[in-house]
């Protein structure tokens, strides 16, 4: 089974024969068969009827997850050290690297990277139907229910984006080498993490099958508890996302806190990886709870539980309380991240070190300490008391003092900078734009008055694509600009990417400026249709979608090209001081040709102050 | 290629182990913050509190088996180590059979339908689904010590197994606590 690479002496597996995606896939839908058969024979033996979907789905997937993990590749690197035996490494060339359960951070970066692009781009299409329905009044292509099927599938798919793109491609490529580290903390939970994912593609693809679900990415009961089986797929796909997360973070936490290179003192820790921490930290304590929410309503609909049931004393609202518990703080999972993008690129591009580090570092962990007390501003419309809605709408509003500290940080460095307007650069304006659009707006959502008003209209709609997408998936893009190089060792082509950046910033704001307009006016969210007054809006609304979507052609096309064909980047296209500049593009296998020591502020541009890092002992790194 | 300089292999691990340890503690905390929120202070009359009592007594006594199974590994006494194990597994086996006849009188008394047996079976449930997790690492310990693996240089996974278990203990005794007694 073992083979060896020629040369290095170090068993290896995975260079020949079926790759080890497909024998996954193999061992998953072996292992799904085995737990499907178990459960119509423990129902048997019970005198129940052998089948019933959901019973068997859920513990078919428990079985046909453990068989995909295995055939991905953990029993030879990983399973058979649990039964004593010796394990052999993954280390195929090429293309091969990439499809099984390959431990390289660079490698796993680079996976988590293509594949949420990929998702990004399906959940994106999605929202062109949308708004291809939204475009006239009454039934223009799939009328009410296949639009709230379309929009929850599209609302998920955006919202798992959102939270797993950054972290999981920076935060796994860029991170360890900020730090100066040669890899994560634990290689294999890295692999584990990201090979989740897989699984949630195939159970969205598979809930299509048996009816989809229409609650929106929310999930509410009661409707989630007697919906169709659809709705059980979400469930499951989000748990196993959460899963994902909760291992991601344990790796991402203690590699911040326990391999940060000689000299890399708190103060001198970059503020992308300060991002990455946090967001870490906040995904490890909240992302429980919404397991916990969804596990109800997986109990409810399976075994005709009392939780949301009111009939039987269920309490529908506690959903609520619990599914928000988790996933207020989950929206500064998707923007945290983000912000760091923002944070490291200011800097390089205005050529000035970053203004206020330590008050933007604070403000990152005051904005993670409020989230946990904030989740009830989603519920101003539910009877959880006035007083309680008061409490919610103070803590509320008190997160806009760290975020502004953080913004404060952003507009401080750009400040009387010599802007150097590079793709990344603009892609990090924006950001600057976007996001004080979005907070401000969100100022009305926390009002409890003005929230009983706007809630469930297009306000909401306009507000939370202004702060997930605004900085969020712009943070994605200013990162995959400035990374890039490092990434491939080849630069994006400059001109397409002003395309791309032109196109994506206006027909952003074109589309999602009305709808807030849209909103005031009563149009409502997750409906298929409005009263006619707002046809030309909408109509407008949905040119502008079309246009922003055509801008990711642009991406694509870049990004196709310049991977093979681009110019090369060397070690440091853009003159920055931080740790993953200071090795090859690509960096080897270890990170570093030498021991990075880190020696001064990461972000003196322009001032006479020490180099933020040296690598000592170089071999002669320059490839 | 250069070795970088990292804590050692021990730390790191204990300190991941540790976090993951938190981040499990907090979905217990929601669930029994389910109970509270879903039947205040009230409980069923049916509810078996000598039972209980009784399925605590076991799982502390197998910390104990696996704590003396741990201190016998530290001095290189390999069939301490499997003893200590094997009892170990015995008594989570035990502690789950048990499990089982209680939900099964359970469910007459106050079943999935009513608010406590919601909250009862979904809390009893998740905590026996990490002691069947807990049961897995120790037979994987168990099958390593005997094929003379786990030395000096693996001691790490003895030692992770057992703060796993005894974390499995400590949240049962919070559970025993929330459903049993309050
Ligand atoms: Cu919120």
């Amino acid at each position: 089974m073992a083979t060896t690479i020629s040369g290095t002496g170090t068993p290896t597996i995975g260079s020949r024969g079926l790759p080890f995606a497909f024998r996954g896939l193999l061992w998953g839908a072996i292992g799904f068969l085995a737990g499907a058969l178990l459960t119509a024979g423990v129902r048997v033996l019970l005198g129940y009827p052998a089948f019933a979907l959901e019973p068997v789905v859920v513990i078919g997937y428990v079985f046909g997850l453990s068989g995909w993990f295995l055939g991905v590749g953990v029993w030879e690197t990983w399973a058979r050290g649990w039964l004593g035996r010796e394990t052999v490494a993954y280390k195929p060339d090429g293309w091969r690297r990439y499809f099984g359960f390959h431990q390289d951070h660079k490698v796993i970066g680079i996976q988590y990277g293509v594949t949420f692009i990929a998702l990004f781009l399906i959940a994106g299409l999605l929202a062109m139907f949308m708004r291809a329905e939204l475009m006239e009044t009454g039934r223009t292509i799939f009328g009410p229910a296949g639009y709230n099927r379309v929009m929850s599938l599209h609302g998920l798919m955006m919202v798992l984006v959102a939270v797993t793109a950054v972290p999981g491609a920076f935060g796994n490529y860029v991170m360890p080498l900020q730090i100066g580290a040669e890899d994560m903390a634990f290689p294999r939970l890295n692999a584990l993490s990201y090979w989740f994912w897989p699984p949630v593609a195939i159970l969205l693809l598979a809930s299509q099958f048996v009816g989809g679900w229409d609650t929106g990415w929310t999930g509410y009961v009661p409707l989630a508890v007697v919906n169709r089986p659809g709705q059980l797929f979400y469930a499951l796909a989000f748990i196993t996302a959460g899963l994902s997360s909760v291992v991601a973070a344990v790796n991402f936490v203690t590699t911040v806190v326990k391999m940060r290179a000689p000299g890399m003192t708190w103060r001198r820790v970059p503020i992308f990886t300060w991002a990455i921490l946090f967001t870490g930290i906040l995904s490890l304590l909240f992302t429980q709870a919404v397991a916990v929410a969804l596990a109800m309503t997986i109990f409810d609909r399976i075994v005709g539980g009392a939780f949301f049931d009111p009939v039987l004393g269920g309490l529908p609202v506690l959903y609520q309380h619990i599914f928000w518990f988790y996933s207020h703080p989950a929206v500064y999972v998707m923007v945290l991240p983000s912000l760091g993008v923002l944070l490291e690129i200011l800097p390089v591009f205005s050529r000035k070190p970053l203004f206020g580090y330590k008050w933007a570092v604070g403000g990152i962990i005051g904005i993670s300490a409020l989230s946990a007390v904030v989740w009830a501003h989603h519920m101003f419309t539910t009877d959880i008391g006035v007083t309680t809605k008061i409490g919610f709408m103070l803590t509320t509003e008190a997160i806009s003092v760290p975020t502004g500290l953080v913004f404060l940080s952003a507009v401080g460095t750009i400040w009387r900078g010599k802007l150097w307007l590079k793709t990344p650069m603009l892609f990090a304006l924006a950001i600057v734009f976007n996001f004080l659009i979005g907070g401000v707006t969100g100022v009305f959502l926390s009002d409890v008055p003005a929230d009983v008003q706007l809630q469930d209209t297009f306000w909401v709609v306009a507000h939370f694509h202004y702060t997930i997408v605004g900085a969020g998936i712009f943070g994605l893009f200013a990162g995959i600009y400035y990374w890039f190089p490092k990434m491939t060792g080849r630069m994006l082509d400059e001109r397409l990417g002003k395309i791309h950046f032109w196109m994506m910033f206006l027909g952003f704001n074109l589309t999602f400026l009305p709808m807030f307009w849209l909103g005031l006016n009563g149009m409502n969210r997750r409906i298929a249709d409005y009263q006619p007054s707002l046809e030309g809006v909408n109509t407008f609304v949905s040119l502008a979608g079309f246009f922003l979507g055509a801008s990711f052609l642009f991406f694509i096309w870049n990004a196709v090209v310049s991977w093979r064909r681009g110019a090369p980047a060397g070690d440091n296209p853009w003159g920055a001081r931080t740790l993953e500049w200071l090795t090859t593009s690509p960096p080897p296998e270890l990170n570093f040709d030498g021991e990075p020591e880190v020696t001064g502020d990461p972000y003196g541009y322009g001032t006479d102050g020490p180099a933020h890092a040296i690598v000592r002992g170089e071999t002669g790194g320059e490839g | 290629m250069t070795a970088h300089a990292h804590p050692g292999y021990r730390e790191l691990h204990r300190y991941g182990l540790w976090l993951f340890i938190a981040s499990e503690a907090f979905l217990f905390a929601v669930l029994l913050a389910v109970r509270f929120f879903f039947t205040g202070l009230d409980r069923p009359e049916a509810l078996n509190v000598p039972l209980g009592v009784v399925l605590t007594i076991i799982l502390l006594a197998s910390s104990y088996t696996l704590h003396r199974g741990e201190k016998a590994a530290e001095v290189g006494d390999q069939a301490g180590l499997r003893l200590g194990l094997l009892l170990t597994m015995g008594l989570g086996v035990v502690f789950l059979v048990i499990v089982g006849f209680e939900w099964a009188a359970g469910f007459v008394e106050f079943p999935a339908s009513t608010p406590y047996g919601a909250v009862f079976y979904l809390i009893t449930g998740a905590h026996a689904l990490h002691l069947l997790s807990g049961l897995l690492v120790l037979a994987s310990l168990y099958i390593q010590a005997g094929r003379g693996v786990l030395d000096e240089g693996n001691r790490w996974k003895v030692e992770a197994g057992a703060l796993y278990w005894h974390f499995v203990d400590v949240i049962w005794l919070s559970v025993f606590t929330t459903l049993y007694l309050l």
